[in-house]
């Protein structure tokens, strides 16, 4: 934990500290000068350790700023590919979709943020320390940087005598960079301007709520587009345009403002709903006198702990929406399914009500109290029935839509799952509708990913760049998760076949070199295939990277099984619980929270493992940088500036997702138990 | 796992929300199944009416592209694309001039016009085109499995290629070869040999026949270089402005695009006259199959003629209209007789060619002339003009 949060704000009610926090209480802050003398020269040693530290950094900072700012940078070849990098070929009046689909997962993280958040504050003081070292950083760079190469009036660099560039006085960099300076001046100003203000100890903990800055800052740069003149360079008809007058982005100022206004509307929609439950608890709380339970949930100023169980059907369906999003988001608002309606009428709604009514039916009854034995019985012969399907499919015995394939399958599994739901009626009645649920989306996802897309591109692949790292690395993390847990538990199992299956797949899948698994998924799988199957390059390479993503996903989570204490299963049997009901409710909670940190280093690994994609010939966002871009006959080998961009943009991602496991390991009280 | 199967239901705690997670575990699985196996042969029963032109990756690799394949055993892959209404057109993505990904997600230059000439001479319209944007490695394979109609992403017509692979070259639409490149300050000039570079160090980029082809020059030279080679060529570019290479070495057309692009205050040289290979580049189709390739080949020539009869996409209608075209003209732009309707196309189709894409010199222009690449003087002049861009008549 990097940031160890203060105690208690002095607005807390209780004296429950805000956000979840072991920091020692307050420890007198020193003067400025005695600290840096503690901190950093203490003795000889360390301050040549710090000195030398401090000018290695000066150094990659200086190298970087050069690099950036230097003339021979043509950051145009950024700017004008913005939208090649990020999509690719998707067709410019089609792009209402784009951000159809931005909305909705804004939507969708504006309420969750609105619920479940509980983000606790970032004290002033700390916001005055990084206002200040911003400006700070700010000022450093522009005295370190080299002065500029001057032009004479046509715009050329001039050369002295022995072809080395002239450069500007350091007088005259220091003074064209007046803006920058500005900007230290600026950021290093409102710092202290607010660490004079609020000299009194106490006050600098008063704390700005996080959702403040996480929402106001991309607020502030939303609303700079309208104030600020970017510049604006385009490509029509082959010309390029640069029109530096232009607003940025004339055409995405709009919907990034409305964009935003959505984000803060759901967070808002989100928090209501959620005071709203806690000042309900509170009062049933009140009125049963039950106030330990209560004071839970009103300690810290904008931090209550949701009371268990409430709004447990939003959380459900907002859960529910995010799992369902990328398909949703991928097939039917990017590529707006053209479906065949005579095919829907005529074959899956009849078939898909089938298999509704009668799993229901079969369901009902395998839930029976009294199924025992032959209720066993019988789902082990649906589920031969359905292996068989496959094995017939493989061999070309008869032919079954594949949806049929799926669907029975899927109800034995429902089948075997049974007697955990048997003998109370209310039971049997969700298992029944989970059912129905599945048949739904089951059907409805066949439905929609075999129909053709009405959307016309001008290269066989209807998105490229960003919109495939993201879209490879979402489908990848979703599908690989439940495949890795469900590989930790057989690998942990007391059943030798399910033991030595995973262990073997586990072992050859993690000796194997990624690079070498997705060229053997995107060129030697095809030939393995039976006759007629086809697989596009794409769902081959979401294969291969799900395959082994899964083996070492499961290795972290049975990490944490194992660190789940025998006392913990005794403890479950004893109660009564079955296998299945231990394992849910009691040893899984347990070890995939103490897995989460793996768990997330595994995600933003998978997440960056995408850039593979530009190997096996996948227009990924690295190739765009790195083969595309160059390759332009405008911008001829223009790489380095595609590079530094696309790694600020993984850094970005990776950061954000890195910060979050950090709150969410805090939530669920990581490491301080 | 047994607790799976077993009757112990005196606790049962599971709710609603646990019903709702055991669905989302089903949907997993569903979906990874899914993912796997929708483009089984039986979906073709059901799938088998619509057509097969399909825009977007997912949907191809599914049955359409089954069922491309096995209309190809079975027939014409001419009357395939013209039921599809789309061309399936190979391309690089990422080549200079041949063809580019514009930031606007479209793809020019010189092998893409070529792809919509086909289009246009197929289907009458240049737009039809899907482009598939393939690695160097992928090419032949992609062709083969049906992915692709046609093939335009220079490739060189070799003899092996040619007999190896189920493939047919068409005509070559551009001759390249393989030169040099140094500094003037080195002490090289536009006649300069191999032999000139002994004891130097020449870069090239890995994995192509660039390679050897420098290797051998250097051998029948009797000279000694210092042969370094890279990923990519930009790489090798930077090396070479960075002085790490004496000379750098790749297709001509490459080199000039480079030398008009990077070469700055800097006095690069391009040589020697007669490159040390010969890179014949041109569109590549499905072995077998005739009427296709006649199309194809017909469509490249007739560029060609149009070229020599100085027929441009801009003056075809006015010469059209004064009766200023000579007989061969007339045929081939459909005015009179059936060469065209004879190889399955409509009649007008070149002169749609012509006047969506342009002739032979117009396309080399549009996209070759920016880069620095000249016909004049040039394996690729008209054969009047002492060049290799001749074409058969169109009678």
């Amino acid at each position: 934990m990097t940031d160890p949060l203060p105690p208690a704000a002095p607005t807390a009610l209780a004296a429950e500290p805000v956000g979840p926090t072991v920091s020692p209480p307050d420890r007198p802050s020193l003067p400025p000068g005695r600290w840096i003398r503690e901190n950093l020269f203490p003795n000889a040693r360390n301050s040549i350790l710090t000195i030398f530290a401090i000018l290695v950094a000066l150094f990659a900072y200086r190298g970087l700023l050069n690099f950036t700012f230097s003339e021979e940078r043509s950051w145009i070849a950024v700017r004008t590919n913005l939208r090649l990098m990020f999509t690719q070929a998707y067709p410019e009046h089609q792009y209402v979709r784009v951000w159809v689909a931005v909305g909705l997962v804004l939507v969708l993280a504006g309420l969750s943020a609105g619920i479940w958040a509980r983000w606790g504050g970032v004290t002033l003081k700390r916001l005055m320390g990084w206002l200040m070292s911003g400006g700070g950083l700010v000022a450093v760079g522009v005295l370190i940087r080299e002065p500029s190469v001057l032009t004479d009036a046509a715009g050329e660099s001039v050369r002295d005598d022995a072809g080395e560039l002239v450069r500007e006085s350091f007088a005259a960099a220091m003074a064209d960079r007046w803006v920058w300076w500005a900007v230290a001046l600026v950021l290093f100003g409102i710092g202290l301007a607010l660490w004079l203000r609020f000299e009194d100890l106490a006050r600098r903990t008063i704390e700005i709520p996080v959702a403040w800055l996480v929402f106001g800052l991309p607020g502030l740069l939303v609303a700079s587009t309208w104030v600020i003149r970017y510049g604006h360079y385009a490509f029509a008809d082959g010309e390029f345009i640069a029109e530096p007058g232009e607003l940025v982005a004339m055409s995405t100022r709009v919907p990034w403002t409305v964009m935003w206004l959505l984000l803060i509307g759901c967070y808002g929609i989100g928090r209501v709903a959620r005071n709203r439950a806690i000042a309900s608890a509170q009062a049933a709380a009140e009125t049963s006198d039950d106030a330990e339970a209560a004071g839970d949930g009103v300690a810290g100023e904008g931090a209550p702990e949701l009371p268990r169980g409430a709004l447990a059907k939003t959380r459900t369906v907002v859960n529910l929406a995010w799992v369902l999003s990328p398909f949703f988001l991928y097939w039917v608002v990017m590529r707006d399914p053209e479906i065949d309606y005579a095919h829907v009428f005529s074959t899956m709604l009849p078939m898909g009500l089938a298999f509704g009514v009668a799993g229901s039916a079969v369901l009902w009854w395998l839930t029976r109290s009294d199924a025992g034995e032959v209720g066993r019985l019988a789902a082990i012969g649906l589920l031969l029935l359905a292996a068989f399907h496959w094995v017939a499919a493989f061999f070309g015995w008869y032919s079954m839509l594949q949806v049929a394939r799926i669907a029975f399958l899927l109800l034995a599994v429902a089948g075997l799952l049974a007697p955990n739901f048997a003998g109370v009626a209310a039971q049997r009645r969700r298992l029944v509708g989970a059912w129905l649920f599945v048949v739904l989306l089951v059907f409805y996802g066949a439905t929609v990913i075999n129909a053709p897309s009405t959307i016309e591109t001008p290269t066989d692949m209807f998105i490229g760049g960003f919109s495939v790292t993201l879209l490879v690395s979402v489908l990848t993390i979703m599908l690989s998760f439940p495949i890795g847990v469900l590989l930790a538990l057989a690998r942990t199992s007391r059943q030798p076949i399910f033991r030595v299956l995973s262990t073997v797949y586990i072992e050859v899948i993690r000796g194997v070199p990624l690079i070498t698994l997705l060229l053997f998924f995107s060129g030697v799988l095809p030939l393995f295939l039976p006759d007629g199957m086809e697989i596009a390059e794409l769902a081959a390479a979401i294969l291969g990277y799900t395959l082994f993503s899964a083996a070492y996903l499961a290795e972290n989570v049975r990490g944490g099984l194992q660190s789940i204490r025998r006392g913990q299963y005794e403890a479950a049997d004893a109660v009564g619980l079955t296998t299945t009901q231990r394992t849910g409710f009691i040893i899984l909670p347990q070890s995939l929270r103490v897995s989460i940190p793996p768990l997330v280093g595994q995600v933003i690994a998978t997440f960056k493992e995408t850039s593979l994609l530009a190997i096996i010939g996948l227009f990924d966002f690295l190739r765009m940088a790195n083969s595309v871009i160059p390759n332009q006959s405008q911008f001829l080998g223009v790489r380095r500036e595609g590079l530094l961009f696309i790694s600020v943009v993984y850094w970005v991602v990776s950061f954000a997702m890195s910060k979050y496991s950090q709150r969410l390991e805090q939530r669920v009280g990581l490491g301080q138990r | 796992m047994e607790g799976m199967f077993s009757m112990n239901r005196r606790f049962a705690p599971i709710t609603r929300r646990s019903a709702l997670r055991l669905g989302g575990v089903l949907m997993a699985i569903a979906l990874v199944a899914a993912a796997c196996g929708s483009g089984d042969g039986d979906d073709q029963d059901v799938d088998g009416d619509e057509p097969a032109a399909t825009t977007e990756a997912e949907a191809a690799a599914e049955e359409p592209e089954a069922e491309v394949t096995m209309t190809q055993d079975a027939g014409d892959l001419l009357a395939v694309v013209q039921d599809r209404g789309t061309l399936n057109c190979g391309v690089s993505g990422s080549a200079v001039a041949f063809s580019e990904t514009q930031p606007d997600g479209s793809t020019t230059g010189f092998d893409a016009d070529y792809c919509r000439a086909v289009a246009a001479a197929i289907l009458g319209d240049a737009g039809a085109v899907n482009f598939v944007p393939l690695t160097a490695a992928e090419r032949f394979t992609a062709l083969e499995a049906g992915d692709i109609d046609l093939l335009v992403r220079n490739t060189t017509w070799t003899q092996s290629r040619d007999t190896d692979l189920v493939l047919d070259f068409g005509p070559t639409t551009y001759y390249d070869g393989q030169q040099l490149m140094a500094r003037v300050d080195d002490g090289f000039s536009g006649t300069s040999t191999v032999s000139d570079l002994d004891g130097t160090s020449v870069c090239t980029n890995a994995g192509t026949t660039t390679e050897k082809n420098i290797a051998d020059a250097a051998n029948a030279a009797g000279i000694d270089i210092t042969l370094s080679t890279f990923e990519d060529f930009d790489i090798v570019t930077e090396n070479f402005i960075s002085g790490a290479c004496d000379a750098v070495t790749t297709d001509g057309s490459a080199l000039v695009g480079r030398k008009v692009k990077q070469e700055g205050d800097q006095n690069w040289v391009i040589f020697p006259p007669t490159p040390i290979s010969k890179e014949p580049l041109g569109p590549v189709y499905i072995q077998n199959q005739s009427n296709f390739g006649d199309v194809v080949n017909w469509t490249v020539y007739a560029m060609i003629i149009a070229d020599e009869k100085g027929i441009t996409s801009a003056n075809i209608d006015s010469m059209m209209g004064s009766g200023d075209l000579d007989a061969e003209a007339v045929r081939m732009l459909g005015g009179e007789g059936e060469l065209q309707t004879k190889m399955g196309l409509s009649a007008d189709a070149f002169y749609n060619v012509i006047s969506q894409v342009g002739n032979y010199d117009e396309v080399y222009t549009r996209n070759l002339g920016p880069v620095g690449l000249s016909r004049d003087g040039s394996a690729n002049a008209r054969w009047t003009a002492g060049g290799l861009i001749y074409a058969p008549p169109a009678r």
